[in-house]
């Protein structure tokens, strides 16, 4: 399966190496997207000062861009479960090189995803009040709003998520750590919590991951079905349907898998890693994203069946308004590219490669976007009452904060990769103590 | 007067022989370590650290649940609001509360037991370390200063190397 | 206190001597402070009428049908829109009314999304009235800050305010005493306000007419809000 394996000495070279210096691509690269970065915090604190009005949202699309990508990268961070939780516990050995980046990306996609229910907020400035604390008031909030379980749920995950990054960086920081100086080893060293290696502590951290393994997995899947409830749990014509929990967690993992193997994709190239990230993981990546890809086209099959069969006044308004009327050429173009593309580049194997699987994946991206903006949008200009149907445009507020949430999500990765290896070291060198 | 000495081997059954043969001489866990930069994952019996970590993940996860129904259920009833005319506290509708909170008791759990456990951050300094040698697993066996030569010879007829006295 | 029994405010609506003319809608306006728009952000779905008439043609010219409605918050006794509210700006008070607590509103809109009647508008800006609008304000009625979601509250000041006059006075509250402002402007004298657990008011009469039907009745929203129209 594996080619003649890595001497340990070239291992720790190569994955390390891109941790020194900083190419001058590197630092114009970063400078760009924090740039852009910057100007959507911009556009936000404009937002903030003036009024939230100066987005595009409006009765009856009381949520627009902001509820798309909230919802986006919630989804996206699912990569890491699904890769580091899943595979890991099926003890599916070549998910190794890859889980380090996979939760690398759920981490940074949560907490972008997190900002979302601050920016879309009328009053920002008093987001506190969907914590409990004691107040004069006697006010606490309500448990039984579907928003509360995102507060909570999110909460949960991110903390589960960091923790699940941390737990097998700690080998990795505490071998840097006799190697670095400076900042880089004072960093190393608090991270590494006194390491050692000893049998103790790898049992204990082994026995860690598999339990986190599999809490962050049930978490997971909670999570996205919580977001999904968002909508799920209004009557609004095509949100109350019973298909969201699962149908958003399929999308999660689809859209996932595809942030994964574009970041891949491009930390590969940047950083050599040609020997370490090889065509059986992307070919593996790329199946795997097929799969998710006909479960995705079965769910959404389903869904529409059901509404069109049905026939309910209310909802078929929606249902012409995406397929047919106002909104199809975003749905057609979600489910070519959601689709019809996956299967033609990554179901005939001639086609199948690192550079299709990263194609694919990008259309997927914008698929699944478009995805979350055909759930929200059409409906919600919909109402039952057609007295009070409207349109909904963005505005450049929004499509700002948009474009600089992707910035900001390759920046914080560009910064993470400059400061961990990518790739796990001790994970990655064939076991030479176990049979593979 | 105890003092430390350790030795490294280039393969895992080398190492375990040697484990093997000092725990029949009287050496128990506690006295035996073993270092390396990625899992040692010895056969049964041979070097076992039993460990609690899923019970306590299990019983942190439950006392998030009992903590969180009761936090739920006391502050609803604080200060009472009808909603849609649904009951002023009903289980199912912070359902989804209760999961959460009861899984990050969990993680919590399952992170404090590992520092715990790991004894990472309670390690006595005064203890000397072998530095990590990649591709190589080093054993460090506690003992008294007379058993000092026999150990050393018992870890150089199993194949050790750099067999020493750690500083 | 003890003299004072518990009210459920109800409204009831005649379509058939609904003429459509909006003199509620501009009541509402000035008696509730709401926010004026120009065409421009009306266009843009940014102006709010807490009660709005829809209007709606049936059949080809010269076949022409108008239905009108007058449409306002239903004061739904099992409102989707409290329970989504994660801050409680929005419950069900003991005399049945929706009240929505603007000092509350952390403005998620979700409330907005979830009522089926879409009676719910937001602020999306702070208010700006052109003078010399401000001089009519109601000093009666708060001033909704950008952010803060409102809608038709059954004119709760005229009702806080008949109940403190009945209570001064010493005698208990009579129907008719509470008028909201689009009841009191109705020319065609379409609309009537009371209390529902007073079997004799006007409104518990109405809701008992054989014409009486509720909007949306199948969603279970339990709205207290009650058309007459003519079956048809």
């Amino acid at each position: 399966m594996a080619p003649a394996p890595i001497p340990y000495h070239q291992v720790r070279d190569d994955l390390w190496r891109p941790l020194k210096g900083a190419s001058k691509r590197y630092t114009l690269t970063l400078a760009l997207l924090s740039a852009v970065a910057l100007w959507g915090l911009i556009a936000w604190g404009y937002q903030i000062r003036v009024g939230i009005g100066v987005a595009g949202i409006r009765r009856p699309v009381f949520w627009g861009f902001y509820l798309v990508d909230f919802v986006f990268w919630i989804g996206i961070s699912h990569a890491g479960t699904l890769i580091s939780a899943i595979l890991r516990l099926t003890d599916a050995d070549w998910r190794k090189p890859v889980t380090r980046a996979a939760e690398a990306i759920t981490v940074f996609a949560l907490m972008i995803g997190g900002l979302f229910p601050l920016i879309h907020l009328g009053r920002v400035w008093l987001f506190y009040w969907l914590f409990p604390y004691p107040n004069s008031r006697l006010l606490w909030p309500n448990f039984r709003s579907p928003l509360m379980w995102d507060v909570t749920a999110i909460s949960t995950y991110l903390t589960g998520s960091v923790i699940f990054l941390y737990l097998p960086l700690i080998p990795d920081v505490a071998q840097l750590a006799e190697h670095a100086r400076g900042w880089r080893l004072r960093l190393y060293k608090v991270l590494a919590l006194g390491w050692t290696g000893s049998d103790r502590e790898w049992h204990a951290l082994e026995r860690a991951m598999k339990l986190m393994a599999g809490i962050i997995l049930a978490v997971a899947v909670s999570v996205h079905s919580v977001v999904a409830w968002d909508f799920a749990m209004a009557i609004a014509p095509m949100w109350h349907s019973t298909i969201f929990a699962p149908y958003f967690v399929v999308g999660a993992i689809f859209s996932g898998l595809a942030g994964l193997i574009v970041a891949l994709t491009i930390v590969r190239k940047t950083m050599r890693l040609e020997s370490y990230l090889t065509p059986h993981h992307f070919g593996n990546l790329a199946k795997l994203l097929l799969l998710m890809s006909l479960l995705w086209l079965y769910f959404t099959f389903a869904e529409h069946l059901t509404v069109w069969y049905g026939n309910e006044p209310k909802e078929m308004s929606v249902f012409g308004a995406r397929v047919s009327g106002r909104f199809s050429p975003e749905f057609w173009a979600m489910v070519v590219v959601n689709f019809v593309v996956p299967f033609v580049l990554l179901g005939i194997r001639r086609l199948r490669s690192i550079r299709t699987a990263a194609i694919a994946s990008i259309g997927v991206l914008a698929g699944m976007w478009l995805e979350r903006y055909l759930i929200i949008v059409p409906t919600l200009s919909m109402p039952r009452l057609s007295a009070a149907w409207g349109r909904y445009s963005p505005s450049w507020v929004e499509i700002s904060i948009t474009l600089a949430t992707f910035a900001a999500m390759a920046a914080l990765y560009l910064v993470f990769a400059k400061i961990f290896p990518i790739v796990s070291v001790w994970e990655f060198e064939p076991h030479t103590q176990e049979e593979e | 007067m105890s003092l430390y000495l350790a030795g490294t081997f280039r393969t895992k059954e080398a190492a375990v022989q040697a484990i093997r043969e000092l725990r029949a001489s009287g050496y128990g866990p506690g006295d035996l370590t073993v270092f390396s930069d990625e899992p040692a994952e010895f056969p049964r019996g041979v070097l076992d650290r039993p460990s609690h970590m899923s019970l306590a993940v299990v019983l942190g996860a439950v006392v998030f649940f009992v903590l969180v129904v009761a936090f739920v259920y006391f502050t609803q009833y604080n200060y009472k609001l009808v909603t849609g005319g649904m009951p002023i506290f009903s289980f199912w509708p912070a359902g989804v509360v209760f999961f959460e909170m009861t899984m990050l008791g969990a993680i919590l759990m399952a992170f404090g037991w590992f520092i715990w456990e790991s004894g990472l951050l309670r390690r006595d300094k005064s203890v000397p370390v072998p530095a990590i040698e990649p591709e190589l697993i080093c054993l460090r066996v506690r003992c008294a200063a007379e058993q000092f030569e026999t150990i050393a010879a018992a870890l150089e007829n199993a194949g050790a190397r750099n067999v020493g006295k750690l500083a | 206190m003890s003299e004072q029994t518990q009210h459920r405010w109800g409204m009831a609506i005649d379509l058939d001597r609904c003429t459509g003319c909006q003199a509620c809608v501009a009541a509402c306006h000035a008696e509730n402070n709401l926010a004026v728009s120009d065409p421009a952000s009306a266009a843009k779905g940014r102006a709010v009428h807490w009660i709005r008439v829809d209007r709606y043609y049936e059949g080809e010219f010269p076949d022409v049908r108008v239905k009108y409605r007058p449409v306002l918050c239903q004061q739904c006794d099992e409102a989707p829109c409290e329970p989504v509210c994660p801050v409680y700006a929005t419950y069900h008070n003991d005399e049945g009314l929706n009240v929505q607590v603007y000092n509350r509103c952390v403005g998620t809109r979700y409330c907005g999304n979830n009522c089926p009647y879409s009676v719910r508008f937001f602020n999306w800006f702070d208010p700006v009235w052109a003078e010399p609008l401000p001089l009519q304000h109601n000093p009666d009625v708060s001033i909704r800050e950008g952010g803060v979601m409102e809608k038709c509250t059954f004119c709760v000041q005229r009702i806080s305010r008949a109940k403190d006059d009945a209570r001064a006075d010493g005698r208990p509250l009579q129907d008719g005493d509470v008028q909201p402002a689009c009841v009191q402007s109705c020319p065609a004298e379409a609309m009537v306000f009371g209390d529902l657990n007073d079997p004799e008011s006007k409104v518990s009469q109405w809701a008992k007419s054989g014409r009486s039907t509720k909007l949306l009745e199948e969603l279970g929203t339990k709205p207290k809000v009650f058309y007459l129209e003519r079956a048809r």
